[in-house]
């Protein structure tokens, strides 16, 4: 039997419904009519605190903990019970606030209890009401061991929704056996090293360095000051002088054996395979941050996410952190463990930078008018 | 016949349709209306029939469009000329290794894209084995690198997509009946009118199915350009995760992915017009026309 040609009524009753269907979804889309924006901060939940159980997530950066059996993870889960699910998935601020915005403009947090992010994206993150705040009366141990020079930083001077997780400087990583001269953020412009340097995606990275070096402030910085320094960038970048613009991969390249020098992070020696490669604090100074432990709007664990904020800060605990990642521990009374354990380290500048040492660095700061500035260095990153 | 008889050709259909509707008309629709929003992300992106997103995206991104283009044109053509000397010895030359070939072929997709590209990049970096050979034939500038250049992309990119191109050449060319060839022979042709009168047109389907698994894919891809390039190989698929990721101008990222979607469509329709859309449906008898 031939199939007759398909009755026309029908067909028509498919696309009706296949229309609908289209529609109704439609229809539901324009329900929650914007797309960030958000709430505000002065509306914040106060992160709940309560007994420390269940299940916990954390986002962190990659490299970011001691691992293993004895690290800092597994000692919590054996204090608390909790299950933690630690997650290396913040490899840098923009990309990771990019993928999770428009869960948190949802008040939905991916399921993480705890980010840990820089300076200026907690504050962006706050200022969009996506964090919760923080009563102190949680959190005795965080407050009475905190280094008294991040008590009060600018961009959260109570502390109010952010707890450092470490602090580091940025400056010059330096491939001692090739380019043994290079001391200055201008050296990494001098023709010699043509195709063989690399700086950081990080914008409040790379443009404050670049800004020092031309003798400007970042803090006090305007934002044509910041788009000179960026066209400065541009045209290193045309000419072949930059390599790439990396993010934590810059360590790759000098193990790799690619690159002779790169703006990077101080606290790296641990993932850089190379051992001519050395940290070099430029002549003009650094750039200074820290990484703070947040808690997002949606969150579901608040109270074990205090108890991890609170066991991160327990001397011995941070201790043994520093001794495998080798920041700069934001705990006071980790150098006098470490003396005993590991007096070496213990006397690295590094690790435990004196402000001699730090005279001239700034700290790490957002151009007045982030939008133009953001978008100049995104197109010259983007090559 | 009775009205549930008329039926089952939509209930056939339907499946099909069903997927289209949910994965890509209700996508793009998404993707429209959300490239004619405008706004920021503190204020918030409100629908405003903002068709200036269009233009706007266009700006300053045709250098990387142009780049998109040259770098999957070079790919296509590179993949083609190394798949199909390829794909014909595996399906006439290869005996009873065919099968094994063939896994060959596909035995890399064992391993996830990004980590095959990562591998590039310890192959191709500086002071690697390969980049000293190619410097000691004087391929590569005594000085020069391969890794971070819009060679290394391009090879990236071949790389990745050859086995697409590789497949549908091998599948056509394993149907050719060899008894046409031996008949052009038999009418006096030498081989290479024999190959290029009744082989290669007869194995155009494969070759436009081939050309368009391996441009398109090629031409939105941005791994390669961001873990093979440098500062100056942007592909467009860069662009948009850029704009997308790290400016968060979620509208003109949606703009700029909708006009390389229209981009692609118009390019690949000259293509099949120009090829002949027999050949693109298999129809063999009009490729060999």
């Amino acid at each position: 039997m031939r199939p007759e040609a398909p009755n026309r009524k029908s067909g028509l009753g498919l696309a009706a419904a296949v229309i609908a269907l289209v529609l109704a979804l439609g229809l539901a889309a324009c329900g929650g009519d914007t797309v960030g924006g958000g709430g505000s901060s002065e509306d914040a939940t106060t992160a709940k605190g309560g007994p420390v159980e269940g299940k916990l997530a954390i986002s962190n950066w990659p490299g970011y903990i001691d691992p293993g059996k004895g690290g800092t993870v597994a000692e919590f889960e054996g204090e608390t019970g909790v299950d933690v699910d630690y997650i290396e998935d913040v490899n840098d601020n923009e990309t990771f606030f990019g993928k999770l915005q428009p869960q948190l403009e949802q008040g939905d947090s991916g399921g993480r209890s705890i980010f840990v992010v820089t300076d200026w994206m907690a504050k962006q993150m706050w200022d969009l009401g996506y964090l919760q705040e923080i009563d102190h009366n949680d959190l005795p141990t965080v407050f009475q061991n905190l280094v008294p020079t991040l008590e009060s930083p600018s961009f959260d001077p109570e502390r109010q929704f952010s707890v450092p997780w470490q602090s580091g400087m940025t400056g010059i990583w330096v491939d001692t056996a090739k380019a043994p001269d290079i001391r200055s953020v201008n050296d990494l412009f001098d023709p010699k090293y043509k195709g063989q340097v690399t700086m950081l995606t990080e914008m409040r990275d790379s443009v404050p360095l670049v800004m020092k070096s031309e003798g400007v402030d970042p803090e006090e910085a305007t934002n044509e000051d910041w788009l000179k320094a960026i066209d400065r960038v541009k045209a290193a970048a045309d000419s072949g002088q930059i390599r790439r613009f990396t993010g934590n991969d810059y360590t790759e390249d000098l193990t790799a054996g690619n690159i002779v020098a790169a703006i990077g992070w101080s606290g790296d020696a641990s993932i850089v395979e190379n051992e001519n490669a050395e940290w070099r604090m430029p002549t003009e100074g650094c750039v200074l941050w820290s990484d703070n432990m947040v808690i997002p709007v949606g969150a579901p664990n608040t109270p074990a996410a205090l108890g991890w904020m609170e066991f991160s800060y327990e001397p011995e605990v941070a201790a043994d952190l520093t001794e495998y990642i080798t920041y700069v521990s934001p705990v006071d009374g980790v150098q006098d463990l470490l003396r005993k354990s590991d007096p070496q380290l213990a006397k690295d500048p590094l690790v435990f930078p004196t402000e001699e040492f730090q005279r001239n660095c700034s700290t790490q700061d957002s151009p007045p008018d982030v939008e133009p500035v953001n978008e100049a260095w995104q197109e010259v990153v983007t090559g | 016949m009775n009205l549930r008889q008329r039926l089952v050709p939509y209930w056939l259909l339907g499946p099909g349709l069903l997927w289209l509707v949910v994965f890509f008309v209700v996508p793009m629709y998404f993707m429209g209306e959300l490239a004619l929003r405008s706004g920021s992300l503190t204020t918030g992106y409100t629908f405003s029939w903002e068709w200036a997103n269009f233009p706007d995206s266009l700006s300053g991104h045709t250098e990387q469009i142009l780049r998109s283009f040259f770098y999957a044109g070079a790919a296509t053509v590179l993949a083609l000329l190394i798949a199909y000397p390829l794909a014909y010895a595996i399906a006439f030359r290869a005996g009873r290794f065919r099968l094994l070939l063939l896994f060959a072929v596909i035995a890399p997709f064992f391993t996830t894209y990004l980590i095959r590209t990562l591998a590039w990049k310890t192959i191709l970096s500086d002071s690697s084995p390969l980049v000293g050979v190619l410097q000691t034939l004087q391929l590569v500038p005594e000085d020069g690198r391969v890794l971070a250049t819009s060679g290394a992309v391009i090879a990236g990119l071949t790389y990745n997509f050859l086995p697409f191109m590789i497949l549908p050449l091998y599948a056509n060319l394993e149907r050719l009946d060899l008894r046409l060839i031996e008949a052009a022979k038999d009418l006096y042709s030498s081989s290479r009118q024999a190959f290029l009168r009744v082989t290669l047109p007869l194995t155009m389907p494969g070759i436009i199915a081939g050309v368009l698994l391996t441009f398109i894919p090629a031409f939105g891809d941005y791994i390669n350009a961001q873990l093979l390039g440098g500062t100056q190989q942007a592909m467009v698929g860069n662009v948009i995760q850029s704009l997308y990721l790290n400016q968060r101008d979620y509208p003109e990222a949606a703009a700029l992915s909708f006009l390389m979607m229209a981009l692609i469509l118009v390019v690949v329709s000259l293509y099949i017009r120009f090829a002949g859309t027999g050949a693109f449906m298999g129809d063999e008898d009009e490729a060999r026309g």
